[in-house]
């Protein structure tokens, strides 16, 4: 099935005409998702719909590279090229407010991070799965004792570092960007195959993996060389240094199984949309993160 | 208002078919979205620059990033700007100004 990056509804398998038309017919009703999806992705010029589906085609074709390859290629365009996402420049050497703004977003975020992952969980049949996603439930909220604590926790500790006490973080609610986008990914979750919600969530583990700037990505998450000094706080350095060192392996793996699934189930071009959908939602929320930076700013 | 962009007066795409009228003139928007920016970004140079009308702006950026270069009689002024997904200002800074 081929699937509406912008709004997820489904066509007939490799019907890119169809497709075409109904993002020329939503665009034509001034839906904001689908002229985003247009302008960003494919032209801001008005087209008919017959003209766009060559674009469409190669927008989505694999060619002969992996799904892999494709997510982190589109991935990299979307955050790390030429002008990389406006959080990740703030987060380069990064202010007590950025930091904050980190810590009172993600808090939400990461708890709904459990509840998608559940449902691929509860989804799939295949074992290497669910051993994959207990282990990064583990890492990320869970933990693993008192030595290893969830990045959850981490995160938590980062605040209070900053001077902001986990309880007043944890009673906060999130910008309305925020809880949209979580609840689009929750909504996701609950409708969309398991593989599909497996690489739309998981891809996003991307933005702190350290490799993609040996595959095309123009800077890191942050500059590594904030890990060491006292630029910003030791909790702060701990939770930075966690997801550096976890989210390497946490996307490659995932990545690696939704490639060998979605072509085993015949659903890669689902999976490719939804991923699409997820990045723009992904993208969104990094937004608010700077939002609720500004709060906090001087 | 002279402007350069011939598509929406905010991104200049030619997506979409919202009219809305801004500062007594009736502008064409992909979304929206777009006019909701619009309204918040000629509100905020107005405030700063103290001018009662603007003659011209010119856009120049994408997502990722804009300036605008904006005229009131021969005072000149220059930003940089971004937007929430809102469509609210979040960064509003003065890049330089003749003025």
């Amino acid at each position: 099935m081929t699937k509406c990056p912008a709004c997820l509804v489904g066509f007939a398998r490799a019907d890119f005409p169809a497709l075409a038309q109904h993002l020329v017919d939503r665009a034509e009703e001034s839906d904001p998702d689908h002229v985003r999806w247009l302008n960003q992705n494919l032209t801001r010029r008005k087209a008919e719909a017959q003209s766009l589906v060559p674009a469409l085609e190669a927008f989505f074709a694999l060619g002969n590279n992996t799904l892999t390859r494709w997510v982190k290629t589109r991935f990299i365009a979307k955050f790390f090229g030429k002008a990389p996402h406006p959080f990740v420049v703030a987060l380069q050497h990064p202010s007590r407010a950025t930091l904050l703004g980190y810590v009172f977003e993600h808090q939400h975020f990461l708890r709904q991070w459990v509840r998608s992952c559940a449902f691929i969980m509860a989804r799939t049949d295949r074992p290497e799965v669910i051993r994959y996603e207990l282990d990064n439930l583990n890492t990320e909220y869970g933990g693993f004792g008192p030595d290893r604590p969830a990045h959850y926790e981490l995160l938590l500790r980062m605040g209070e570092s900053l001077g902001v006490d986990r309880s007043i973080v944890l009673s906060t609610a999130p910008l309305p960007t925020t809880r949209r986008t979580i609840e689009q990914w929750n909504e996701m979750a609950t409708r969309e195959h398991w593989v599909s919600v497996l690489t739309a969530m998981h891809s996003l583990e991307l933005i702190a993996n350290r490799n993609l700037v040996d595959e095309g990505a123009s800077v890191h998450y942050f500059d590594p060389a904030i890990l060491s000094g006292n630029e910003i706080t030791p909790a702060a350095q701990g939770f930075l240094r966690e997801g550096y060192e976890a989210d390497v392996e946490h996307s490659d793996e995932a990545l690696a199984l939704a490639t060998r699934f979605s072509s085993e189930l015949g659903v890669v071009e689902e999976v490719q949309s939804v991923f699409l959908r997820s990045i723009d939602l992904f993208d969104d929320y990094l937004i608010a993160r700077l939002e609720r930076a500004v709060q906090f700013e001087a | 208002m002279k402007r350069n962009y011939d598509g929406c007066a905010i991104c200049n795409s030619t997506w979409g078919n919202v009219w809305a009228e801004v500062e007594g003139e009736r502008l064409f928007f992909c979304c929206d979205l777009c006019v909701v920016q619009y309204r918040a970004l000629i509100d905020r140079i107005k405030q700063d620059t103290g001018w009662h009308q603007i003659d011209s702006i010119e856009i120049v950026g994408d997502r990722r990033g804009r300036t605008c270069e904006v005229a009131s009689g021969t005072e000149r002024a220059r930003f940089v700007f971004a937007f929430n997904t809102e469509g609210q200002v979040l960064r509003f800074l003065r890049a330089d100004s003749s003025r």
